[in-house]
């Protein structure tokens, strides 16, 4: 019964699939009268849908050349099936610029969402890739991963052989005489064809001849070498890849050496013969990509020169800054393991912010820097707020107990991020340092620098720090406000007491109402 | 304003070198040229994010002017970055609002005055587009958020169209891009024949685009442009990216006749031409423009092509287009 079934739809489908071989002539009963999906005019004055595409078919098959080729223009702002099959119709019209407007509507049509799917109808397009006018075949080509689903359905089909019917399945490849057109288009005298076919071949499930390959990667329009070397993988083992893409490791485009030199970086994970390609750039003249054939080579695990580091070294100093390959070069460096310190070192007075930020990072990161001021002291004095504050996040919560000399450098920062840091360290500093230091930053003309001073103090009980605290709660600072009342908050022996008084002689202050309720949270009266 | 004249006068010494064949590795060890990029906070659409850095990459390359090629990014016009570099990009289409407050434009319109650049793009957008962004039209006049925007900061100035002849569109390139400049061979086409013509003819005529700019004390401090970063984005390769396509008028035998009756149901807008005069578009919801009737009574029908030719082409035209800007605004 299932059988039956499926050979009656099979059938049904396959009368559908008859009919469509050959589009028939315009029928306005083809187009889909729905109101809603075709009102009919914006004014009064204009055409419904249907007039104006009984017109357009008129002109289609007109004498004139003129008639048709506005015909095929006017098509494209109509994405109904009739309006498509008249413009696959006009794809074989004698006259290449009534073809180039048929091409250009169809396009349109496909970008409006009014798909071909029937294979007959698609190879009659894709045929069109050998078409002798070369707009056209860029046309096609550049619309190949639309007319795929259509052209590689596979399914039945019905032949007539001595009156006799057979049925047949139908593969999901191209058929083969578009099969020989195709593999003609590789070597199309137009470099966008080429292009647009070797971009797409994978999904019309081709494969190029190795010896085509070959040619592909010696072409002379660099942009046809790009596609190719994103598509060699599948080729990589071919006799005459791996020489040719040795030669065009010499080429005069610095985009494609530097493709070359991505390329075999991938390929040398599965065909070692690649490491050969990147070892013989490394003497090429951009020294970006020379820096970048190193940093992949020590990637793949190969140990590399004190002169090709020094080269790297040089190239990254030379850069205007932190972007395309110098930011490739630069992100390998770590590849180098401990050989990358010296030249994080030297990029740390780059003249690009960026560049000094994220060479201070990595520099810090791989001597464990932040354990030695005079490492990270002298970047705190950069004039980029980026890379200072790049160091501080770095740092911050790693650093030890500083020296005097080191401390008085942060206090006497002109940037007041860097005065702050000079307070958090109050945190580890020598209780007598902490004690000739303070002063100054409770002075400080930064309330963050003064906030944290007051928490550092609190937090050590230093001498004296309870005055202070109970006197900055009368501060005008909001932030130093609330420091000091945490602080008073944290010693219940003396901090408390002295808050109590506090909010007792100064109901009206405006900390007084939060201290109040902090006080209450913690089971006291005020 | 001392480092203003610094660079100005470092570019300045730098023009006579300039050459499209020049060094690929700028000659210039010491700082490079800063540009700003202003992109507010609450700014969550990023639009082209790979454009100003390529373009100035592309600077380097180009010329000898040494541009670093990372953008400085600022979020309000109060940095005090902003005095020190003379150049300023921004992309309206990335800006949630135009509301800034009384600081902030007291402080952009000081530093217009003192010397500093703006270059507004996508600053021009016609009505139509909508919110479709990944599509520029050239329209005659700034949007009307930048024209409300103006009216406080330089209540007694107006942006104007900026001459087919004017400087911006030569500083450093002139004309539109050859088969030399596209890495095609001398034989090999272009751009389809239709769409060479029209782009020649009417689209960027001698390299130029529709630009209003404003001026203070006779110095252009600012111009408008619409969306130019879309063809400024390149690979690590050198290759372009996003692919852009071509919106081209044709006419035809009859389509005086024909589109002024064929079946339509959308809407009209009106678009101001470099002539001041008003195309009216004719657009379906959720379709391309359809066709345009001209004020002279023409009808041409708008079609639209794409591919790696007209990609390119409108790639290279964009950026070099980009370059003159920036290196105008170096140099004035």
């Amino acid at each position: 019964m299932k059988f039956f079934a499926l050979f009656a739809f099979v059938l049904a489908s396959l009368q559908t699939y008859w009919a469509l071989a050959s589009p028939p002539p315009f029928n306005p009963s083809d187009l889909n009268t729905d109101a809603n999906a075709f009102p009919s005019t914006g004014t009064d004055s204009r055409t419904t849908m249907e007039m104006t595409m009984e017109q357009a078919s008129r002109m289609v098959s007109s004498t004139t050349e003129k008639e048709r080729v506005s015909a095929a223009k006017l098509l494209g702002k109509y994405a109904v099936r009739a309006s498509s099959l008249l413009l696959i119709e006009a794809l074989d019209d004698p006259s290449p610029l009534v073809r180039r407007a048929a091409i250009v509507s169809l396009v349109e049509h496909y970008n409006a969402g009014q798909l071909i799917y029937e294979p007959a109808l698609v190879e009659r397009i894709f045929a069109k890739i050998a078409d002798p006018d070369v707009e056209i075949r860029r046309e096609v080509t550049a619309l190949i991963p639309r007319l795929v689903p259509g052209l590689l359905q596979s399914g039945m089909e019905k032949f007539e052989i001595n009156g006799r019917t057979v049925f047949r399945s139908r593969p999901g490849s191209l058929r083969p005489d578009l099969f020989e057109l195709a593999q003609r288009g590789f070597m199309d005298p137009d470099s966008i064809v080429r292009q647009n076919l070797l971009r797409h071949h994978f999904s019309l499930r081709l494969q190029i001849h190795p010896q085509t390959m070959v040619l592909l990667l010696g072409d002379k329009d660099p942009r046809v070498l790009l596609v190719a070397l994103d598509q060699v993988r599948m080729y990589a083992s071919s006799p005459g890849v791996l020489d040719q893409i040795m030669k065009i490791a010499k080429h005069r485009d610095s985009g494609v050496r530097s493709k070359v030199c991505q390329t075999a970086r991938n390929l040398a994970r599965s065909f070692p013969g690649f490491r050969e390609v990147l070892r013989s750039m490394l003497d090429d003249s951009n020294p970006g990509i020379s820096s970048q054939c190193a940093v992949e080579l020590a990637r793949l695990g190969e140990r590399l020169t004190d002169a090709d580091i020094e080269k790297i070294s040089r190239y990254l100093l030379a850069c205007n800054g932190l972007d395309g390959i110098a930011e490739k070069v630069y992100r390998g460096l770590s590849s180098l393991g401990q050989d990358a310190i010296e030249v994080y070192r030297s990029l740390t007075a780059h003249s690009s912010g960026r560049m000094r930020s994220v060479a201070w990072e990595s520099y810090l990161m791989q001597t464990n820097g932040w354990e030695k001021p005079s490492f990270w002291i002298p970047a705190l004095e950069d004039r980029d707020v980026k890379v200072r504050e790049s160091v501080l996040n770095t740092i911050r919560g790693r650093t030890g107990a500083l020296e005097e000399k080191e401390l008085n450098a942060l206090i006497s920062s002109q940037y007041p991020e860097v005065r702050a840091l000079a307070a958090e360290s109050l945190l580890k500093a020598d209780e007598n340092l902490v004690e000739e230091a303070y002063i100054n930053l409770l002075i400080d003309e930064d309330g963050l620098v003064r906030a944290t001073t007051l928490r550092a103090l609190a937090a050590r009980r230093i001498s004296g720090w309870l005055k202070v605290h109970a006197r900055s709660l009368l501060d005008s600072n909001y932030a130093i406000q609330r420091a000091a009342l945490d602080g008073l908050l944290g010693d219940p022996k003396v901090g408390v007491p002295a808050l109590l008084d506090f909010v007792r002689a100064y109901p009206a202050a405006r900390i007084s109402s939060l201290a109040r309720q902090e006080l209450v949270r913690l089971g006291y009266r005020p | 304003m001392i480092r203003f004249f610094c660079l100005t006068f470092f570019a300045i010494g730098c023009l006579p070198v300039f050459g499209e064949s020049a060094s690929v590795i700028p000659s210039f060890g010491g700082s490079s040229i800063r540009v700003m990029q202003f992109r507010k906070a609450s700014s969550s659409r990023i639009r082209y994010p790979d454009a100003l850095p390529s373009l100035l990459e592309l600077m380097n390359e180009q010329s000898r002017a040494s541009f670093d090629p990372d953008p400085m990014m600022i979020d309000t016009f109060l940095d005090e970055r902003l005095f020190e570099n003379p150049i300023l990009y921004l992309n309206c289409d990335e800006l949630p609002d135009f509301d800034f407050s009384e600081e902030e434009n007291n402080a952009l319109r000081r530093y217009l005055e003192l010397g500093g650049f703006l270059y507004l793009d996508a600053g021009i957008k016609a009505s139509f587009l909508g919110a479709d962004l990944g599509h520029s039209y050239a329209a005659w006049e700034e949007r009307i958020e930048v024209r409300q925007w103006f009216e406080v900061l330089f209540p007694e100035r107006i942006f104007t169209p900026l001459p087919r002849n004017h400087e911006i569109f030569r500083t450093f390139f002139r004309g539109l891009p050859d088969n030399d400049y596209l890495k095609l061979e001398e034989e090999q086409k272009r751009l389809p024949d239709t769409v060479l013509t029209f782009v020649e003819q009417e689209k960027w005529p001698q390299a130029t685009y529709s630009f209003v700019g404003l001026k203070i004390n006779d110095r252009l401090v600012c111009v408008a442009s619409p969306i130019c970063a879309m063809g400024w984005g390149r690979d690590e390769f050198g290759a372009w990216i996003p692919p852009i396509s071509f919106r081209i008028r044709e006419s035809a035998e009859d389509f005086d006749e024909t589109l002024k009756l064929a079946s339509f149901s959308g809407e009209t807008y009106e678009v101001t031409r470099e002539d001041g005069l008003k195309d009216v578009i004719y657009s379906m919801k959720g379709n391309r423009p359809l066709w345009v009737r001209e004020p002279t009574g023409r009808w041409r029908i708008f079609k639209y092509y794409s591919g790696e030719e007209i990609s390119d082409y409108a790639h290279s035209f964009y950026a070099r287009l980009g370059m003159n800007v920036f290196l105008y605004a170096l140099l004035n």
